[in-house]
């Protein structure tokens, strides 16, 4: 009996295979895929002009998304999906599920289909090493998106390339919008000492992007020629409701009347602390009762906020240019093309990165995202 | 449809045959590959399907093996198959699920004739293998009508201790910064030794007061991501996900032998990923222990009627702790062997991994009433579920589509299997 437990439990994994033999035989399968039809082709007539160089016909890209309930990512996708049809390219997504594990099986899925490119969004930043040992087993161009690798995996295989943001230019972003503020209204500083008095809502602590866009969103207002003076920061975790109720302690503590600017280091903080002004009958449409605050992310519920003149403004980490970057990264090295800032049409830095620079959101362009 | 009655030999002789053409003509096609120069036939064949030919002979041996089995084998001869209406709706609901994979494979093949490369077959083999040591750990808790839902975090804590005591010394980051390079065997007991620990609490909960191992392992699973997520936090570590592992940890996940690459040094062959043998021996060992130990023995009577086994002298409460400890064993051992394989861990390493080695046992044929399941079983259910997923993305499924379908056959699978069990 026993014997036969074995064996059977081997004739079901033939038997998985033995009807894929069977049947296929005798009719004549279609032509391999490596070179897939394209069934987008008529759209690349419309690519933009600048990727006209670029042909994606029978280039097929496997890509790999950490997570796909991300709404930046969701973001990226898209976008990415539309740059690939535009290129005449075949894009396959899958769901990383936020397990890493089942990433590095779906990218073995894609080798052994034969993709001619990867576009891996990590799960583990950290984890990106096993990834690259993979493809450049198979000599695969890889294209990592939106979390950055570590410096010698990256140096570890020439055809490895990283597109996303930097952190630290959110911030620098933020303060820029301020800084724009107090030189367009000199009346803004209110006790005209050429210092802006602002207070500072933090994320979490410790949080990567907190700590640098605190940092820079302080130094771009310094950079722009004023003084600062901080009356308050603190923790508030990317929390609306946290965010509020410091506010309202530093309203109490300050006085609402020495604040000059309120720097979060997101919307949702952001808004926050205009619940907390907005109490005191401030950026409610009374001219002379108007504190500029800033956040990061650019969120639906922030453009909302910013069409009724209470948000000065935000900073958004653009989805569509990190996407299309991707994508025509993955493309050009697919098909042999050196990848340079001519081919893609954005700027390669030290031949492997691609920066894409976030988008200042004021009261003069917030419509287009909305 | 008329009945008809086969002698067992001629049953056999059936398999022989077919299986000794499949393996001839496969065999044929591929070693006509090594001819120098390669017929053109064979090109064009290669082209067109692939490693069918390879494929086709080894479904052919096991055909063979199967045939040639019934045709000697004293337990079957003088008996008969018939093939009646009856006979055959029992043999299609006993197979619905294996019979519904093998007609998605064909589909496959025909969308996608990449498919039909050995590569696959190896790429499933491993895919399945971490997932099958923790479908045959979780079994055992299935066996005696219970469940344990702390499966994926146990695997999650094994990863992250394992990772933090093993990275490189130069690595910019580390978990332990001042600790030395340490003999990789030991961080990987501890790991798998914290997993017994908390092993040893589930099944003290459910056999000292009784609780159902539903809620026991609720409890625990929840004690345990939190323990982890603190040991995660610990400073300078702070939550960062952990890289920098050694080559030789990593090996474990990642070596491959037999690879054979051509002079070009194109990789002709990929080998088998060290992970396939991993997981036979552990399947061998498991099987061994629940169908030839006195302990085995226990676990399937306490599952199939625990009154009538206390009645007849079985420890329950030894058995029960024995099964906890043994299940948090092969999770931890799992655990390792996914931080070895990704090279890094995080807190959420293992999330909802329960449920996929729950459906897998399920769908191969382990009752959640207890008492009822066999190795095999599980092999096929973790074999189906990894074709699924590795199958629906070779053909380009959309992901939310591939977990609809994925809820479909669970939900079949045991709409099957309980009728079947209705019937009698």
């Amino acid at each position: 009996m026993k014997k036969i437990s074995l064996m059977m439990a081997v004739m079901m994994m033939a038997m998985v295979f033995a009807g894929c033999g069977a049947s296929s035989a005798p009719a004549p399968a279609p032509a391999s895929s490596e070179t897939p039809a394209s069934s987008e082709a008529p759209a690349s007539s419309e690519a933009p002009a600048q990727a006209a160089a670029l042909d994606g016909d029978g280039i097929l890209v496997g890509s790999c998304i950490y997570k796909f309930d991300d709404t930046f990512m969701t973001g990226v996708r898209t976008n990415m999906q539309a740059e690939a049809d535009a290129l005449g390219a075949t894009l396959e997504i899958v769901d990383s599920q936020n397990k890493q594990p089942t990433q590095n099986d779906q990218v073995d899925t894609y080798i052994t289909k034969g993709v001619n490119a990867l576009a891996v969004n990590p799960v583990d930043r950290t984890a990106a090493g096993p990834i690259v040992e993979k493809a450049k087993a198979e000599g695969l161009p890889i294209v990592f998106l939106n979390r950055e690798p570590e410096a010698d995996i990256m140096q570890s295989y020439e055809q490895v390339w990283y597109v996303g943001a930097k952190a630290e230019e959110s911030g620098t972003m933020s303060g820029q919008i301020i800084a724009d503020y107090f030189t367009a209204n000199p009346d803004a500083d209110k006790n005209g000492d050429g210092k802006i008095q602002y207070i500072m809502l933090q994320g979490e602590q410790g949080h990567q992007d907190a700590v640098l866009r605190t940092e820079y969103s302080v130094k771009a207002i310094e950079d722009a020629g004023f003084g600062v003076e901080a009356l308050g920061s603190d923790n508030a975790n990317w929390d609306k409701v946290q965010a509020t109720d410091k506010m309202k302690g530093f309203i109490a503590s300050a006085g609402i009347e020495n604040i000059e600017a309120v720097l979060a280091n997101n919307d949702d903080m952001a808004l926050g602390a205009l619940e907390a002004l907005k109490a005191e009958g401030y950026n409610t449409g009374d001219a002379a009762k108007y504190i500029p605050v800033v956040g990061v992310d650019a969120t639906a519920p922030a453009l909302e906020s910013m069409s009724k003149g209470e948000l000065l403004g935000t900073v958004l980490n653009d989805a569509e240019n990190q996407g299309k970057a991707t994508v025509r990264i993955a493309v050009a090295a697919a098909a042999g093309t050196e990848v340079t800032s001519e081919t893609i049409g954005y700027e390669v830095t030290d031949g492997k990165y691609v920066w894409i620079p976030y988008v200042k959101v004021t009261a003069d362009n917030y419509q287009d995202f909305m | 449809m008329k009945e008809r009655t086969i002698p067992q030999k001629k049953f056999g002789l059936i398999f022989i045959v077919i299986g000794a053409v499949l393996l001839a003509a496969g065999g044929t096609i591929f070693l006509m590959g090594f001819v120098d120069p390669v017929p053109a036939f064979v090109k064009t064949i290669s082209k067109k399907v692939f490693d069918l030919p390879v494929l086709a002979a080894l479904i052919g041996a096991c055909v063979l093996g199967f045939g040639l089995n019934r045709y000697c084998n004293k337990k079957f001869s003088g008996g008969s198959v018939d093939f009646s209406r009856r006979s055959i709706t029992a043999y299609l609901t006993n197979n619905a699920i294996i019979l519904a994979l093998l007609a998605l494979v064909v589909v496959i093949c025909f969308i996608e004739p990449r498919f039909m490369q050995i590569r696959v077959v190896l790429d499933i083999l491993t895919q399945s293998s971490t997932r099958l040591i923790i479908a045959l750990g979780i079994c055992f808790t299935l066996l005696i009508a219970g469940t344990d839902l702390s499966a994926g975090r146990m695997v999650g804590l094994a990863a992250v201790i394992s990772t933090s005591m093993l990275q490189n010394l130069d690595y910019g980051n580390r978990f332990f910064p001042d600790m030395p390079l340490v003999p990789i065997i030991l961080p990987i007991l501890l790991a798998i030794g914290a997993c017994m620990l908390f092993g040893c609490l589930n099944g003290f909960l459910v056999a000292k007061y009784d609780m159902h191992p539903f809620i026991a392992t609720l409890a625990v699973q929840v004690i345990i991501y939190g323990a982890c997520s603190l040991y995660f936090d610990l400073p300078p570590n702070k939550s960062q996900p952990i890289g920098g592992v050694r080559s030789d940890f990593a090996w474990l996940g990642q070596y491959k032998f037999f690879v054979i690459e051509n002079e070009a040094g194109k990789v002709v062959f990929p080998g088998f990923s060290i992970l396939i043998p991993i997981a036979l021996v552990v399947t061998a060992v498991i099987w061994f222990i629940l169908n030839k130990t006195v302990f085995g023995k226990n676990v399937y009577a306490i599952g199939g009627n625990r009154e009538a086994a206390v009645v007849s002298g079985v420890n329950v409460f030894k058995t029960i702790m024995g099964i906890f400890i043994l299940a948090s064993l092969l999770y931890g051992f799992a655990g390792v062997l996914e931080a070895a394989r990704t090279a890094g861990a995080t807190n959420q390493y293992g999330n909802g991994y329960e449920l996929d080695a729950i459906a897998a046992c399920v769908v191969g044929g382990v009752s959640l009433n207890g008492g009822v399941g066999k190795v095999s079983g599980i092999i096929s259910g973790v074999l189906i579920f990894t074709v699924i997923q590795y199958g629906l993305q070779f053909i380009n499924v959309s992901p939310m589509w591939q977990q609809v379908i994925k809820g479909i056959i669970i939900a079949v699978a045991v709409a099957i299997d309980l009728s079947k069990y209705r019937k009698k």
